[in-house]
């Protein structure tokens, strides 16, 4: 009854939809996935080259672990770190020679590059069977579980690139409800749609492997109800009670963790905190899909489905894509409107990114190339305190609030005001009135607040163990000092024993010669020094003037930076010269050496 | 009148008990000014300041015995921050870091040509040179504060300072360029004025 009303009044007020569902905000912009959904998934496209870049997840990079010229087979290992930090091993998605491990550009907003391992394809799809060497037998325990799924390199797909094994508790009976998220809630996407109406069973009983080895009895999949072709086919595909299909209303941004959570359960995860502590273990369905290829026929993570959409394209697709093939490639096959003289975008139009060439390859986290021809920027006007931003944000952040710091630099305030609970999703973005581009604001708001943090770890890292050393200075100066008393001690000891030796030995000599000779020997060593110390004292103490010290230090910075601007003449010389430099150097430094042992000496 | 005096004496004593035995009990270590502006000093440990560290700059500063615009790497921004503190005038530089880069700088060994002769292990003010004698030494790139203090000690000059690159980490997002505002009426004025 309450839908039913609700429906009425949003003919009249389009927001009125937001009391729908369970969350604040959220917006409901045009959805576009008519464009690629009604065809089948492509068959594979195989390009020349693959690259794939070390670092496609969330963590550290991995190392390769094969060289140039190699030839690889589809599903070889190619890449892992025995490194314990977080990160994903990489395998080779088909079979053929490293023909390169280059810099390359990443499909990442700053468009830095990275080091790739390049594939030239062969096109023979030589396979390794059973890659991962599963036992014929399904995972009963979360260990077993998590081992499979590290390493067939499994991350989180729908675009975070978390490690899925890190997600998964290691105890049993400790997740109480599994959430397969089949929302797809940013226009464009219909990835996660397709895999739903191709691959359902599959799906179904990676979820129900997933639940028996974490001894888990309830998996529920939230599927947006615009999707009713998925819907269907995965009502079809269930088998057993534990799990239960969702509809859930279309409304951006239902797929995200917390949101999904918050209107499936109605459980609000607290800030801060993480779904698991609440029993709940959230997954998209292609990574759901990945575990199931992983455990039952043993195959790592190599390609996944990326929908190639945008107003710019003739023909719209989903395909299954290797890991590694250049947005350039696929997007040749949906037939562009016009020159791809503009930036294409990975992910959806809400929290896509603009790549900086479109040479860039497909990681495990792409799911949509987005070709939308440019459009004109709409002038930046200034914020009327309107207030829409507030009610369309998810989260409850005041959004007003956060930019006018994030604006003025104020950092403090910005997370005092939970800037870090930001999803980024954009919903303040799309409803401001004045198109400030807000989430750009808290995303620099967060990039200068981690900045200002690691900056203050350096500086008391510094201080420490400026302290520290100043301590051991000391610490060694006391040492050195006792040690010289004990051998002075010692000597007086022994000097006094040989007095009273001497005078018991032999009478007839004066007594307190010894002593005699050493103070006049004594005495004219402090004459000498005494002559010579005026002399060398003045030049020595004129050197360690601190405006001298910091004149050679800018001298010799302006040499090195000159070095560094004249640098690389010639490589081969440069090579043949530095022995004997090293040579002469070494020379030199003896030199110097004696020099001042000679004078210590004579002093 | 005879109490009130009394009164008043015994409330005296009792204060001045109370504010002995808290300026003993409460007695604050060092100087809190001090410590107040090592706070803001980069911790470079640098030298440039004339003294041979940063807490002793920020101690001679708090007894005024040092200027306030001595941090060369601090720059204008910790000159001020200082001044703040000690409610001193704030100062122009008396010098300027030269070609002081934006980005942060780190000493990069030469390994070929290092004679491993311990010069600038000594030098290092926070212990980010690993080697040992007539062995090759080494920067610990993530402990560097890019003080410089070690190039000049080096005999052979194979220390050099090199700008820290940039990475997927360390890259950030960059605050919105402000465009220009162009507001409807401005649009509406500017037809206007075409027609």
């Amino acid at each position: 009854m309450l839908d039913w009303i609700l429906k009425l009044i949003s003919l009249i007020y389009p927001m009125a939809k937001r009391g729908l569902k369970k969350f604040n905000g959220g917006i409901f912009p045009k959805s576009h996935k008519d464009l690629s959904n009604h065809h089948p998934i492509v068959k594979t496209i195989m390009p020349k080259e693959l690259a794939l870049p070390l670092k496609q997840h969330i963590g550290i990079a991995v190392e390769p672990l094969v060289v140039v010229g190699e030839k690889v087979l589809k599903n070889q290992l190619i890449a892992n770190t025995e490194d314990t930090s977080l990160h994903a091993p990489i395998h080779a998605p088909t079979s053929g020679t490293i023909s390169a491990i280059e810099q390359r550009q990443l499909p990442h907003s700053s468009g830095l590059t990275g080091l790739c391992i390049i594939i030239t394809t062969d096109g023979l799809e030589l396979e390794i069977e059973n890659a991962l060497k599963i036992p014929n037998k399904v995972p009963t325990e979360p260990n077993t579980l998590k081992n499979i799924i590290y390493k067939a390199g499994i991350v989180g797909m729908g675009g975070a690139g978390f490690p899925t094994f890190a997600k998964i508790p290691n105890e049993k009976n400790k997740v109480k409800t599994i959430i397969i998220n089949g929302a797809e809630c940013e226009p464009f996407i219909t990835c996660d749609d397709l895999i739903m109406q191709t691959y359902a069973k599959q799906i179904i009983s990676g979820a129900n492997i997933v639940a028996n080895a974490l001894g888990c009895n309830k998996i529920i999949c939230g599927i947006e109800d615009n999707k009713q072709q998925a819907i269907k086919k995965m009502r079809q595909a269930v088998n057993n009670e534990k799990i239960t299909i969702k509809s859930i209303p279309t409304i951006y941004p239902i797929g995200g963790e917390k949101q999904l959570i918050q209107e499936i359960l109605g459980i609000e995860i607290p800030a801060g905190s993480h779904a698991l502590n609440s029993g709940i273990l959230v997954m998209n369905v292609s990574t759901v899909r990945a575990i199931y290829q992983a455990v039952i026929e043993g195959k790592p993570l190599t390609s996944r489905i990326v929908t190639i959409s945008g107003t710019g394209l003739k023909k719209p697709y989903n395909t299954e894509a290797m890991l590694g093939t250049a947005f350039i490639d696929l997007i040749k096959f949906a037939k562009p409107k016009m020159k791809l003289n503009y930036r294409l975008i990975q992910g959806g139009p809400m929290m896509g990114f603009e790549v900086q060439t479109n040479q860039v390859p497909i990681t495990k986290t792409t799911n949509c190339i987005l070709a939308n021809t440019p459009q004109k920027k709409t002038a930046t006007m200034p914020c009327i305190r309107c207030g829409e931003c507030m009610d369309a944000c998810p989260i409850n952040l005041l959004p007003q609030q956060l930019y006018w710091y994030s604006k003025s630099q104020e950092f403090e305030k910005t997370e005092k005001l939970n800037l870090f609970d930001c999803i980024e999703c954009g919903c303040c973005s799309y409803v401001c009135p004045s198109n400030i581009p807000l989430v750009q604001y808290y995303r620099f708001a967060k990039a200068e607040v981690k900045k200002n943090k690691s900056e203050q770890k350096a500086t008391s890292l510094a201080k420490l163990r400026y302290e520290n050393k100043l301590a051991r200075q000391e610490k060694l100066k006391v040492e050195k000092a006792n040690r010289l008393k004990a051998k002075k001690e010692a000597i007086k000891q022994k000097s006094l024993a040989d007095k009273d030796k001497n005078i018991t030995a032999t009478s007839s000599t004066p007594p307190m010669s010894a002593r005699e000779k050493a103070l006049a020997a004594a005495k004219k060593r402090t004459q000498q020094a005494n002559q010579i110390t005026p002399d060398k004292a003045s030049p020595a103490k004129a050197t360690p003037t601190k405006a001298a010290t910091t004149a050679i230090a800018a001298a010799k910075k302006r040499a090195a930076l000159k070095k560094i601007k004249q640098q690389t003449p010639n490589k081969d010389t440069i090579e043949d010269s530095k022995p004997d430099n090293r040579k002469k150097a070494i020379e030199a430094e003896k030199k110097r050496a004696a020099l001042i042992k000679t004078k210590k000496s004579q002093e | 009148m005879l109490v009130a005096i009394l009164i008043f004496t015994g409330l005296a004593l009792i204060y001045g008990l109370l504010l002995g035995y808290a300026a003993i009990k409460f007695k604050v270590e060092g100087n809190p000014l001090a410590e107040q502006i090592n706070k803001e000093l980069p911790q470079t440990q640098c030298g440039q300041c004339n003294y041979p560290g940063c807490k002793p700059y920020a101690e001679a500063v708090a007894n005024d015995e040092a200027e306030v615009n001595q941090c060369i790497p601090g720059g204008t921004e910790v000159m001020i921050k200082i001044s703040e503190i000690t409610h001193r005038e704030p100062k122009e530089m008396s010098a300027v870091a030269e070609d002081k880069p934006a980005v942060k700088i780190v000493a990069l060994i030469d390994e070929d040509a290092c004679i491993g002769c311990l010069h600038c292990i000594k030098a290092c003010p926070v212990d980010a040179i690993v080697g040992s004698i007539k062995l090759m030494h080494t920067v610990i790139t993530d402990e560097c504060t890019g003080c410089d203090l070690c190039a000049p000690a080096c005999p052979v000059d194979c220390i050099e300072m090199i700008p820290v690159e940039e990475n997927l980490q360390t890259w950030a997002w960059q605050k919105p360029k402000t465009s220009p505002v162009v507001t409807p009426v401005d649009q509406f004025l500017q037809q206007e004025k075409t027609c």
